[in-house]
């Protein structure tokens, strides 16, 4: 199961993408500032907070299990030494702090996910990156969503077809190349055909946005997200 | 909807047809997350990503090949799921594997500049293979030391328990990607450059 926006009318589904977005960065900022238990066990109730009110849950941290084995290694990695004590249980503290704060990163960041449809994040990108960097990222970005799934197809296309001709007993890199050149030529093929229908469309570097505008809930949440930043800021300086 | 005065400033058919072949490319990799194939000794199935990597430089050149895999990060902080495992969000950026997403648009871009030799694209059939070959290593070396870098800084282990933990298990498999991506810039497979 992958995660990605559930349609919805929680608050955070109301909120404006620009300061969901500032919230997950001062999110992180306190994270990285604040790595101590206390700390830590602040940001995970805010965490939690944030992830339940986009009406998601621990079911939508399953998309993160291929991080997991990392994080969970990491701290007996750290603590592991070569001869006596042959295990440091303070360095194994500070990398598992260092693990958890990654984990209640990733939690915040589903909350954003399930809760902000690609059109708002687009909308977000282009009013906040000025110019045609803004427009080409903001485009990019709406075409990667559009057609990964198409390409995900291909793929697996490729694969089944390989396998139907007998290639699983191929050497592996012979089977990379099979699949990965038949996933260039299709996106090459898909990419030709979109820039032509682009251009016979009018692509213009200065379309028109969907409105995106701050309510009344967008203030408190800006408001964390600063307050998180400062935080973050003030242990710097 | 917000109204607009000012007159339409169309995009060119070259930059319309690049961006297109950036953002299909930055899909491309996302979907080389899905593919997975089981290698000896290595803990995890290995994906095809950092072969998207190589060929998104080889193919597209420095410029649009770095372009394309800085779509990859946009997409997928912005929740399209394209990194390992099929997950996204802003999370992954500042998590584990932090350093080895940070440097893909650098090791694009690198790949690029040195099978093309500079900013301009040329006919991949004059780029011999010891070229492409040595493109490709240091584009690993960067994807490495970057992603080592990445796991010392988040995960506050140090340089030798990063690079047990996170480079060893996987070179092996790196060199199988190399050796696709010269059997596939060689082999005249690819239709449209």
């Amino acid at each position: 199961m992958t995660l990605s926006y559930v349609p919805g009318d929680s608050l955070a589904h109301r909120l404006d993408p620009r300061s969901k977005l500032l919230v997950q960065a001062g999110f992180a900022a306190a994270a990285y500032a604040y790595t101590t238990p206390r700390g830590l066990a602040v940001l995970s109730l805010l965490a939690v907070a944030c992830l339940s009110l986009a009406g998601g849950g621990p079911r939508d941290l399953w998309t993160y299990r291929a991080a997991f084995p990392v994080l969970a290694i990491a701290p007996l990695v750290a603590g592991a030494t070569l001869g006596a004590p042959w295990f440091r249980v303070d360095r194994a503290v500070t990398t598992g702090l260092a693990s958890y704060r990654v984990l209640l990163i990733l939690v915040v960041a589903a909350g954003y996910v399930r809760s902000t449809p690609v059109r708002d994040s687009r909308a977000a990108i282009q009013r906040t990156v000025p110019g045609k960097a803004g427009q080409f990222l903001g485009t990019g970005v709406a075409l990667v969503f559009r057609f990964l799934p198409l390409l995900k197809r291909d793929l697996l296309t490729a694969r089944e077809a390989v396998r139907a001709r007998g290639g699983g007993a191929l050497p592996v890199r012979e089977r990379m190349r099979f699949v990965a050149v038949a996933g260039v030529n299709r996106a090459f093929g898909r990419a030709d055909r979109l820039g032509t229908a682009l251009n016979a469309r009018c692509f213009a570097w200065n379309p028109t946005l969907p409105r995106l505008a701050l309510g009344p809930a967008d203030y408190p949440a800006l408001a964390v997200g600063a307050g998180l930043l400062a935080a973050a800021v003030a242990t710097v300086v | 909807m917000a109204t607009s005065t000012e007159s339409v400033d169309l995009v060119g058919d070259e930059a319309a047809t690049n961006l297109a072949r950036a953002a299909l490319f930055a899909a491309l990799v996302g979907a080389f997350a899905y593919v997975s194939f089981p290698f000896p000794l290595s803990p995890a199935p290995v994906t095809l990503q950092v072969l998207g990597v190589f060929l998104a430089g080889i193919y597209l050149g420095p410029v649009w090949g770095g372009a394309s895999l800085v779509l990859y990060l946009a997409a997928g902080a912005l929740g399209a799921p394209v990194f390992q495992g099929g997950s996204a969000g802003v999370g992954q950026l500042v998590g584990g594997s932090a350093g080895y997403l940070w440097s893909y648009p650098i090791a694009a871009a690198l790949v690029g500049a040195v099978v093309h030799r500079g900013t301009t694209l040329r006919d991949l059939d004059t780029v011999g293979v010891p070229t492409v070959v040595g493109a490709m290593t240091a584009g690993t070396v960067v994807i490495y030391a970057l992603g080592i870098a990445g796991l010392v800084l988040v995960l506050d282990l140090t340089a030798t328990e990063a690079f047990i933990q996170g480079a060893v298990v996987f070179l092996p498999a790196e060199a199988a990607k190399v050796a696709a991506a010269v059997g596939i810039v060689r082999s005249d497979a690819i239709a449209a450059t």
